[in-house]
């Protein structure tokens, strides 16, 4: 368990955010992180899981996050997956 | 006794030039502050003011401005204006306070150091008035806000701010001490005079002087005229300091310390006037939108000093132009989000009236921008203000320290790849907001490294606890100075 900042941003949304993961966090987990900031707040909410992209890759939600991310402070975008 | 022509004393007296004997030129006018080598010193004499004043006439000239404009102030502070003014526009001065008048007595130094280190004696003579000059535009807009201490105690922000790591007063701190505090007089004759003043500021303090007057501020209208007379005088230095420079060869230079400095102008201006004028100026009183305001003013303005010196537009003018169309809503939804962390009281400024007219000046704005406001305005009517507030912080530019925006929807100018732009230097990555940012940076790294965003100072340690409250505290807010919602959400219940 490590923390673990990124550097976020939500598709739709307007601004990049500075969010806190842990290295131990499940992409999933990460993508509710980033949500928390933005959907019902600045994006509004839908029916749609979060997923995260890291890059041009997709994330699979149950993956631990730390495993992908080998840059300090990465960059991921978190999108809803309709 | 025959009373003398001007003309005929004038180039005599402000001759202060002499051979030296004892020291180098070079030891006298050390490249570092002066940054005046490439050019040899008989090219410098050359430097030629456009608009000469003697002392005598500067002094009568600033006894009458500061008795006018004081004796208004007086008069005026007795009187209940201020109480009566929009809140919105409250938000305007107490944000222009804050931000600007610790920069207007930083810019003594910047003066100060052209005055000295100034190759040209018509040059330094010109400067040592602009010295006066700004000392007196700092001590005039600290008293000022001083007088309204009783009625909002945040005018103390005008001495504050920059004593602070607040963010606002972070990026304006960076951003004035790379134009003047920390540059040498050839840069700052471009950089301040040429570029901010003449260009944005000047322009910027004609329009905001007549909007005061228009929402019945008289007080504010006189303090912003008395000032923008004397930044119309120094402001002129930048022109025969650019003539010098091509007149030698030097057009190349000189045109990149403008571009530098014309992209960082925009950034500020954009914060501070874009968010005024479209969003906190009340409606009735807004003559026009801050796009056209860039479009009439500054970019004609911008338009015939380039063409006058045969300079080039910056590389990125285009994507400078499409930033009209979005980058000061962007700035403005995030400030309004984060208002706790400002020492003003930000404006939403989207009642239907307000969203119309923001429709009217920037067609697709309920779009791009109107949908986020969507979903604010449902939360503050369903009472959850809560969700409202930010729990993060953005990710600050490493040149201009704003939150790094995006177009979100707006075609053009849209940015396509999500990631931020970054740069390693030394071990470090640095983030960037826009390719003109990320230039400025890379062009000379080693004047730019080493400073740490706000971002940098939460993700490295320096805010504790790195959450909300912690950040608050170390921006210098405490809970009656953060900044609440300028109309206690009353746009939100209008339909």
């Amino acid at each position: 368990m490590a923390p673990l900042p990124i550097t976020a941003t939500f598709a739709g949304d307007i601004v990049t955010l500075a969010v806190l993961a842990d290295d131990q966090d499940t992409a999933a987990q990460v993508a509710d992180k980033i949500a928390f900031h933005v959907v019902g707040k600045r994006v509004a909410a839908r029916n749609a899981p979060v997923k995260l992209r890291l890059g041009e890759q997709v994330l699979d939600p149950d993956q631990v996050f730390g495993t992908y991310a080998a840059d300090s402070l990465p960059h991921v975008e978190a999108f809803f997956d309709e | 006794m025959p009373k003398l022509s001007r003309s005929d004393w004038y180039d005599l007296s402000r001759d202060t030039n002499w051979t030296f004997r004892y020291v180098s030129e070079d030891d006298v006018f050390p490249e570092d502050l002066s940054g005046s080598h490439r050019v040899a010193t008989d090219g410098w004499l050359k430097w030629d003011e456009p608009y000469k004043v003697s002392y005598r006439e500067y002094v009568h000239n600033q006894v009458t401005k500061d008795t006018t404009t004081y004796s208004l102030k007086n008069a005026i502070s007795r009187s209940k204006v201020f109480d009566q003014l929009d809140p919105g526009w409250k938000s305007v001065i107490l944000a222009h306070y804050g931000a600007i008048t610790m920069p207007e007595y930083l810019a003594s130094i910047g003066e100060a150091r052209m005055g000295r280190f100034g190759r040209s004696a018509a040059w330094r003579n010109t400067a040592t008035f602009g010295a006066l000059d700004e000392v007196r535009h700092g001590q005039i807009q600290a008293f000022f806000p001083y007088g309204l201490l009783e009625k909002e105690p945040r005018g103390d922000w005008a001495l504050k701010a920059f004593h602070t790591n607040n963010w606002i007063a972070i990026a304006v701190r960076s951003l004035f001490d790379d134009m003047f505090v920390a540059n040498d007089a050839v840069s700052i004759a471009l950089q301040l005079t040429f570029t901010l003043e003449t260009g944005f500021t000047n322009l910027q303090f004609l329009g905001m002087a007549a909007d005061a007057i228009d929402v019945g501020d008289l007080e504010f209208g006189a303090l912003i005229s008395s000032i923008q007379t004397d930044e119309a005088r120094h402001a002129q230095q930048g022109e025969p300091t650019i003539k010098v420079l091509i007149e030698n060869g030097h057009q190349e230079y000189g045109q990149f310390l403008i571009d530098h400095m014309f992209w960082r102008s925009w950034r500020a201006f954009a914060l501070l006037t874009g968010l005024s004028m479209d969003y906190y100026t009340p409606l009735e009183s807004r003559k026009m939108s801050f796009k056209e305001f860039i479009q009439d003013w500054v970019i004609k303005q911008f338009t015939e000093q380039f063409r006058d010196y045969g300079l080039d537009f910056p590389w990125y003018w285009d994507e400078f132009v499409k930033e009209l169309d979005w980058y000061h809503h962007a700035i403005h939804t995030i400030i309004w989000n984060y208002r706790p962390t400002v020492w003003w009281n930000p404006d939403a400024g989207v009642s239907p009236a307000e969203r119309e007219w923001l429709e009217e000046k920037y067609p697709g704005w309920n779009r791009t921008f109107g949908r986020h406001w969507d979903v604010i305005t449902e939360n503050v009517r369903n009472g959850d203000l809560i969700a409202t507030y930010p729990a993060t912080l953005p990710v600050a530019c490493n040149i201009c320290q704003l939150p790094i925006v995006r177009a979100a929807g707006v075609l053009t100018g849209a940015h396509t790849d999500p990631a931020p732009l970054t740069f390693v230097y030394e071990g470090r990555t640095y983030h960037f907001c826009s390719a003109p940012c990320k230039w400025i940076f890379t062009q000379r790294p080693d004047r730019f490294k080493g400073h740490k965003s706000i971002t940098d100072r939460l993700l490295t340690g320096d805010i504790n606890p790195p959450d909300v409250g912690g950040i608050l505290a170390y921006m210098g807010l405490s809970e009656p100075e953060q900044g609440v919602d300028a109309d206690n959400y009353a746009w939100a219940e209008e339909t």
